[in-house]
């Protein structure tokens, strides 16, 4: 199966939930989080967020995994790091490999970060997760956020698709031609998809300047407001 | 009407893409444009609303010169909409809705006419319900459109599409050039430019052929496709079924020189050669 958050977002029980309440929710809880630092709290928020996510929402729970696995992958391998290089302080375990010790700082260190980003990651993927990117953005247009930002979000999040498909097509074309079969023309492969798609996105820019200029594109984008229905 | 006279464009010192192109389009025609890939017809397309500005030569649109200053630009590509080859290239926006909202918007009309005129151009093509999805869970046929209704939001008088029909399945191809013979019949000038000549006859009552920066034939489509010259220097071929009719002739059966180019001119010519005999 396939991943695909944009898909997710746009089809879930939450999708046509007020954005106000879902943005400062998550806001909110996560500021909350952070400033109590205290770890039964970050333990209950993850509880808590994963069933609004899996039971309100009615997100695939295959999907929620695939979700938290990625920046999960990450935390861990900070949190080793933290454990075992940084902090000062009474040595509380010797790995005796190039002195490499565990001290009661670090231990403190790695395991707050590690529940304080468990606490956090699933406020921030009740957003993600339930809410269209255009309603995020909408929502921080009208709460005055520089309509800059707004815009260059705007044109990223268009970007990234078209990106990721050409992606997506190139690396099949490089492995349908055995391009990624040993471990050198794997570098090279790669290598030369950067540079392609570098030179792409150039063209692709230029294109999309001609289109947003064939419809009298001020340099500013407009901001529509749909008709209420009345269903 | 539109009229380009005598274009020149180059994207570099060495490479001429427009050597000199004139042609006419008087208002409500529906006309197609030949020519091989690389012939310069998207370069073409893109002049004929200020995109591009031309080295030598002129765009005139309603008998009013283009200019190339902000306002006067703004007026031509309200009159002259573009819709390009890849609808990836043009629709930008999150949702469906708010990309066909882009152009009017941009024109400085108010909410209330745009709402309308977004609903009024996705109910054209068939794309009503679909306000909210984001463009990117479309397909193909779906996308092209969107992009069609884009255009259409901001009434134009003169439609442009670059090879519209590539990319899309048969269903969607019908389909699409259903919508275009409506769009003319409504009153809209539609220039195309296709390499499926089986389809050109269909619809358009005129036919230019580009080859390499220049327009080398115009006519209606049974004068360019009766020219085997002009076929061979634009690579292009006549339509299937008059290609059934010439090789009908060469076995001794009389064409009188008259070759059908879309099914129902064959059916026609097929029946009075069966009474005939």
């Amino acid at each position: 199966m396939k991943f695909d958050m944009d898909y997710i977002a746009h089809h879930n029980e939450l999708t046509e939930a007020n954005p106000y309440y879902k943005l400062f929710l998550t806001i909110f809880l996560l500021i909350l989080t952070l400033a109590l630092d205290n770890l039964y709290f970050d333990i209950f928020i993850f509880i808590a967020m994963s069933i609004v996510i899996l039971a309100i929402a009615k997100i695939n729970y295959r999907s929620y995994l695939k979700f938290l696995s990625i920046p999960m992958a990450f935390v861990v391998l900070t949190c080793l790091f933290l454990i075992f290089f940084f902090g000062k302080g009474e040595v509380i375990y010797e790995t005796g490999i190039f002195g490499i010790v565990v001290t009661t700082d670090s231990l403190h260190y790695g395991v707050y970060t590690f529940f304080r980003v468990v606490g956090c990651l699933p406020s921030l993927g009740f957003l993600a997760l339930t809410t269209p990117i255009a309603k995020i953005l909408h929502c921080l247009a009208t709460l005055k956020v520089p309509k800059i930002v707004i815009e260059i979000a705007l044109l990223m999040y268009n970007s990234i698709f078209i990106f990721l498909n050409e992606i997506d097509t190139m690396q099949k074309a490089q492995e349908t031609r055995l391009g990624y079969h040993s471990y050198w023309n794997s570098f090279k492969s790669l290598g030369a998809l950067a540079s392609t798609i570098f030179l792409r996105s150039l063209d692709k820019s230029e294109t999309l300047q001609h289109s947003l200029d064939s419809r009298g594109y001020t340099g500013e984008l407009p901001v529509y407001n749909p008709r209420k229905r009345e269903n | 009407m539109l009229e380009v006279r005598n274009i020149k464009y180059s994207y570099n010192v060495d490479y001429q893409a427009l050597k000199g192109v004139s042609l006419k389009v008087e208002k409500g025609e529906m006309v197609a444009l030949l020519g091989k890939n690389g012939a310069g017809k998207s370069t073409l397309f893109l002049h004929l609303n200020g995109i591009y500005e031309p080295d030598e030569g002129q765009v005139f649109i309603d008998g009013e010169e283009l200019k190339y200053d902000k306002k006067s630009l703004l007026k031509f590509r309200q009159k002259v909409g573009i819709v390009f080859q890849n609808p990836d290239d043009q629709i930008f926006a999150p949702t469906v809705e708010e990309d066909v909202a882009f152009g009017p918007l941009n024109l400085g009309l108010s909410m209330e006419e745009v709402q309308d005129r977004v609903e009024e151009a996705l109910e054209r093509v068939g794309m009503k319900g679909f306000e909210k999805k984001a463009p990117h869970h479309l397909s193909g046929g779906q996308k092209k459109r969107v992009a069609i209704a884009g255009i259409l939001a901001m009434k134009p008088e003169i439609m442009v599409l670059d090879e519209p029909t590539a990319g899309l399945d048969p269903q969607g191809v019908t389909n699409l050039t259903k919508l275009l013979k409506e769009l003319n019949n409504e009153g809209i000038t539609i220039i195309i430019s296709t390499h499926e000549v089986d389809l050109v006859p269909n619809y358009a009552k005129r036919v230019f052929v580009l080859v390499d920066g220049l327009l080398i034939a115009e006519g209606t489509p049974k004068e360019i496709f009766s020219q085997p010259e002009i076929l061979e220097k634009a690579n292009l071929k006549v339509p299937i079924v008059t290609e059934l009719f010439q090789k009908l002739e060469s076995e001794g059966i009389d064409m009188d020189n008259d070759y059908p180019l879309t099914i129902d001119e064959a059916k026609d010519k097929f029946c009075e050669l069966l009474n005939k005999n």
